[in-house]
């Protein structure tokens, strides 16, 4: 069963403030959706190979730079001598 | 001046300029005109670059009295989901939280756009983040569905498909996860593909899901879908996943001597002999108005030569959990870097302490998209990540084995694109896990990175019903193959009146 | 004594390269203008697609042999899920091994003589951009300042086994991997940042406490000691120590509590889907094997081999590879003497650099010194031009002039004292000093450098050493 506590965790981990509503409604929903995903406990654990996508090393970027043409550059958001501007640390 | 060029096929578009029938201009003056008269009920397109695509048909015409040479998809109009990225154009995923993104360069699959001359027209409707099969989850309001208007369009490409039948678009661009290309295109009667994992670029397309989603068009004929893959297909620098296309018919080692190896997909074949596997699961699991449907479908190929079977696969009841887990998994990790720091809405990050300013600007995600991401943390989640991720990722490998095997035995699958028809608008939205298990005959092709196309078969009670065609791995041209003659076979090619 | 566990975390910067880890944007970062070093890519734009560099697959690789790991056939990349406003994505991408391994290295030894240290793995990740606090006071600003020009700079984070259990020998093992990672040229370590080091350090049967935010190696040693202490002084006071991650002051010399953070538990790893398996392969790994520049440990065997150097010296040399260049161009200008040179650099040149120099690993930057410098002072001294003691005084003159030792001497010269009365006034003095001494030398000719010493103090160096030793011998004489 999937608890308050949890979700409440799970939405900090995510930045996500609940309301005391949502945190009632996505408790239930949740719990629903994970008991369907139950499902998959009767697959045995195994190694698996991630394979849906593989490349050679020769396949990769070569290590050249490129200035990337930005004329719009000085319009990212909240600029204050060239830095971005974020919130506080504390 | 033919009247209602906005109905005609991209291969028509392009032939109808190229041969001086008309003009690009002419043309997408029609479109526009359309799109002013239909969207408003329609609801496809959340923005309409009336002067970029005036300006390029334009350029087009001049071109063309130049003497220069035009692009493959010179003058066709095409709209773009909200998801893929056009420079200098807002692109919003249908969420507050990009309200007002702008991005400063081209996704790789609107740059081949671009070159081959195509027009772009506008950017279509999706649930937020393509989160969704139907498209209510919009901050733009619901698409609807052409054919009725008290309808969903199915979704999340819902704007891709919606625009394509109501003809305010020769084809669109969507982006398919778990059926969002398939469903809406099945449920608007039009064709739709999801190209095999890797074989189009994903840069510039906004991540839903990264290892299960891939950008493909939506059209009114299978031609118009292979132009539009012979644009933007292939391998790209900016997408490490992609892989070198195969477009060549493999149906049997007959055909592959006597095909020219050409670099590009085709539509004109006339395969016969074809063995079809007809996957039970997928049959049985669906509405009967919809299996009736497929019946009918199967018996007029069956009559044509082609080989029909039933066959099984097993692995299918693992499909959803898997899906679902591996999508908000992904969901949930991609979604993070909305914090508004970099780009986003006007809210002075001043005074407010980083927890909080993070927290208050995430409230800006919709109710679906929260719930994934919170779904998805929790699959991640220590103490949860074997019982739920690592085995869908299993799941995963069983399915793609399974249908591996099965395409030893059959050129292609075939089933129902929606076990359902299209429902009311509202109907479902409030029940997250019914909503998410009608996705179950699409999310396959996702786990196993087969591409897969969904085409108008017919009509059940009015609506319209797709039949799903799976091949295997990088057989994009098999797919067209079977396609194209299923088209000339049952041929319900209809244009909803709005 | 209680038995203490240190393990250590290493982030290396891969200044050799071009670009950054995921994107084409300039590595180099220093002196920039903020926030212009910075593409779609690494400001983690929407719908941009991480671009593995080669290049840094193949120096992880390098770093990875020359730690002894193995090197892994397939490695693959996670993500790292935590919120940070230095992290444009809010994920870091790195690797992880705990289903599988799949870091580039994994399982090495690195070989301190009395013991070896394991390392657990050597996987490649992405650098945040940095915060800046207008205000020293992190707690007095209402904003912070980003610079993303970091942001996606190729880190290799080398994470060694528990095995340390005394600070000293984790001095050591910065100094030799250091030193390694100079040889690999890989990473310029002198530059600001681009080594950095995080620490775990546990009582016996205790929890483990991270340390981060050490910001200098020789900072290292000093948190170690504190935390060791404070770990100690809690357990006789029977507090419970907690698993924590704390920060080290770099002011107040002391670690701090940090702020609440995800925890190991939260960060939701899971492999990065935009990035596939990649395949490293056995010619890719013989190829880098062939490519691998000599490493301190063989270049130690051939200076002990070719110079005949003891093994201290050698190490000296080698634990900066700086000195070690410096030292093998001297010789091969004048061949003759090996020790000598050696002698030179690491005793009389390198009591010339200053602790902080030494620090930041840049000991010869500031000087004006050169091969060419030593290689004629040694053999000016050989061929008993010039002795040792003019010889610092010239060596010292050297590094802030840039002059040729010849030409030093002479000018030198022009004011040594080579006026017989003059010296011998000064031994005059000097005999009536020491009275006993010359009772002894009168007995024991070795005894005579003792006074001759006494001159050239008296003198401060300036008397010809010769004519004095001459002078000395013909007043003994004369007394007898």
């Amino acid at each position: 069963m999937v608890s308050k506590d949890e979700i409440k965790h799970l939405g900090w981990l995510s930045r996500l403030e609940l309301t005391t509503e949502e945190l009632d409604r996505y408790v239930s929903q949740i719990d629903e959706i994970v008991r369907y995903f139950d499902k998959l406990d009767t697959i045995p654990l195994s190694e698996s190979e991630w394979t849906y996508s593989t490349k050679e090393v020769s396949e990769l970027r070569e290590d050249a730079n490129r200035v990337f043409k930005w004329e719009k550059l000085q319009s990212l958001k909240n600029r204050k001598d060239g830095f971005i501007k974020g919130p506080k640390m504390s | 001046m033919p009247n209602h060029l906005y109905r005609l096929t991209a291969n028509q578009v392009t032939c109808g300029i190229k041969n001086g029938q008309f003009s690009a201009q002419e043309y997408i003056f029609q479109i526009l005109e359309r799109i002013e008269k239909v969207d408003n009920k329609v609801n496809a397109f959340v923005l309409v670059d009336k002067q970029g695509a005036i300006e390029k048909a334009l350029s087009i015409d001049k071109r063309l009295r130049d003497g220069e040479a035009v692009g493959e998809l010179a003058g066709v109009a095409v709209g773009i989901k909200d998801n893929i990225c056009i420079k200098d154009l807002k692109t919003t995923c249908a969420s507050n939280i990009l309200e007002s993104y702008i991005p400063p360069y081209d996704a790789s699959v609107i740059r081949s756009l671009k070159e081959n001359d195509a027009i772009i027209v506008g950017k279509l409707n999706l649930d937020e983040f393509a989160m969704g099969s139907t498209t209510e989850f919009s901050r733009y309001g619901p698409t609807r569905n052409p054919w009725n208007l008290e309808y969903v369009a199915g979704g999340s490409s819902g704007g891709s498909a919606a625009s394509v039948a109501a003809s305010e678009c020769a084809v669109s661009l969507g982006s398919d996860t778990g059926g969002s290309i398939r469903c809406p295109s099945s449920f608007c009667s039009v064709v739709g593909l999801k190209p095999t994992y890797g074989c189009v670029s994903r840069s510039g397309l906004i991540s839903y899901s990264n290892s299960l989603e891939q950008i493909g068009p939506v059209g009114k004929t299978v031609l118009d879908v292979v132009m539009v893959m012979n644009s933007i297909a292939g391998i790209d620098e900016n997408d490490q996943t992609t892989k070198p296309i195969r477009p060549i018919a493999t149906l049997t080692s007959e055909d592959i001597t006597k095909s020219n190896i050409s670099s590009k997909y085709t539509a004109d074949q006339n395969k016969r002999n074809i063995t079809i596997g007809l996957v039970k699961e997928l049959i049985e699991g669906a509405d009967p108005a919809v299996s009736k449907c497929i019946y009918s479908a199967v018996d007029l190929f069956e009559g044509s030569d082609c080989k029909c079977e039933e066959t099984s696969m097993k692995s299918i009841q693992y499909a959803l959990a898997s899906y679902y887990t591996i999508a908000t998994a992904e969901a949930s990790s991609n979604l993070a870097r909305y914090d508004n720091i970099r780009y986003g809405f006007e809210y002075d990050p001043e005074g407010y302490e980083w927890n909080t300013y993070f927290s208050n600007v995430r409230n800006n995600f919709g109710d679906e998209v929260k719930r994934r991401i919170i779904i998805g943390s929790y699959v991640l989640s220590a103490g949860y990540y074997g019982k739920y991720y690592l085995r869908a990722h299993i799941a995963r490998e069983m399915i793609r084995q399974e249908i591996k095997s099965l395409f030893e035995r059959f050129d292609v699958l075939i089933g129902p694109t929606m076990p359902i028809l299209p429902f009311k608008i509202g109907q479902k939205i409030d029940d997250p896990l019914k909503m998410y298990q009608i996705d179950i005959d699409t999310v396959i092709a996702n786990l196993a990175g087969i591409p897969a196309i969904s085409m108008p078969i017919g009509f059940s009670n009015s609506f319209p019903v797709g039949l799903q065609i799976m091949a295997d791995d990088m057989c994009e041209q098999t797919l067209f193959d079977v396609a194209s003659f299923f088209e000339k076979i049952v041929d319900v090619r209809r244009s909803p009146e709005i | 004594m209680v038995e203490v566990k240190i393990g250590l975390e290493i982030h290396c910067q891969l200044t050799g390269l071009n670009s950054k880890l995921f994107c084409p944007c300039q590595c180099d970062y220093q002196g920039e203008v903020p926030n212009t070093t910075v593409c779609p890519i690494c400001l983690g734009l929407p719908g941009t697609l991480p671009l593995l560099n080669k290049m840094a697959v193949a120096f992880a690789s390098m770093i990875s042999l020359a730690l002894g790991c193995k090197v892994q056939e397939r490695i693959m990349f996670y993500r790292k899920n935590y919120f940070y406003p230095d992290l444009p994505k809010n994920f870091q991408i790195t690797q992880y091994n705990a289903y599988g391994i799949t870091s580039i290295g994994a399982e090495g030894k690195v070989d301190l003589g009395a013991k070896s240290i394991g390392i657990r793995r050597v996987q490649l990740e992405e650098d945040p951009g940095r915060l800046i606090y207008e205000n020293a006071d992190v707690n007095a600003n209402f904003y912070t300042l980003i610079d993303y020009n970091r942001a996606g700079v190729a880190l290799v984070e080398i994470v060694t086994e528990p095995d340390f259990d005394n600070p000293k020998d984790v001095r050591l093992f910065l100094d030799k991997v250091t030193s390694t990672i100079e040889h690999l040229g890989v990473c310029d370590i002198k530059l600001d940042g681009s080594l950095r080091c995080d620490v775990n350090v546990s009582l016996k049967e205790g929890k483990k406490v991270e340390i981060k935010n050490i910001n200098s190696f020789g900072d290292v040693e000093k948190a170690i000691r504190y935390e060791i202490t404070r770990q100690k002084t809690m357990s006789i006071r029977e507090i419970e120590i907690k698993s924590e991650t704390r920060h080290w002051d770099d002011a107040r010399k002391v670690t701090m509590q940090s702020r609440t953070k995800e925890e190991e538990q939260d960060y939701r790893y899971f492999p990065e889907p935009d990035i596939p398996t990649i395949i490293l392969g056995d010619q890719f790994i013989s190829t880098i094997k062939t490519k691998m520049p000599e490493l301190p440990d063989e270049r130690k065997i051939r200076f002990l081999k070719d110079y005949a150097l003891s093994d201290h010296v050698a190490k000296v040399l080698i634990d900066n590879k700086e000195l070690a260049d410096f030292f093998e161009s001297t010789v091969k200008l004048y061949p003759s003497s090996p020790n000598e040179i050696a002698h030179w650099i690491i005793s009389d040149l390198l009591g010339l650099i200053d602790d902080i120099k030494k620090e930041e690993r840049s000991l010869l930057s500031g000087l004006r010194i050169e091969p060419k410098h030593i290689a004629e002072l040694v053999k000016m001294i050989d061929q008993n031009k010039i002795n040792r003691n003019i010889a610092k005084s010239v060596l010292s003159q050297i590094t802030r002039t840039g002059e040729m030792p010849s030409y030093v001497l002479d000018k030198m010269n022009a004011s040594l004292i080579d006026n017989e009365s003059k010296i011998a006034e000064a031994i005059d003095s000097i005999f009536e000093l020491e009275i006993s001494a010359v009772r002894d030398a009168k007995q024991n000719p070795n005894a005579m450098n003792f006074l001759l010493g006494k001159v050239m103090q008296m003198t401060r160096g300036r008397a010809d050493p010769k004519i004095t030793l001459n002078l000395i011998k013909a007043r003994l004489a004369k007394m007898e």
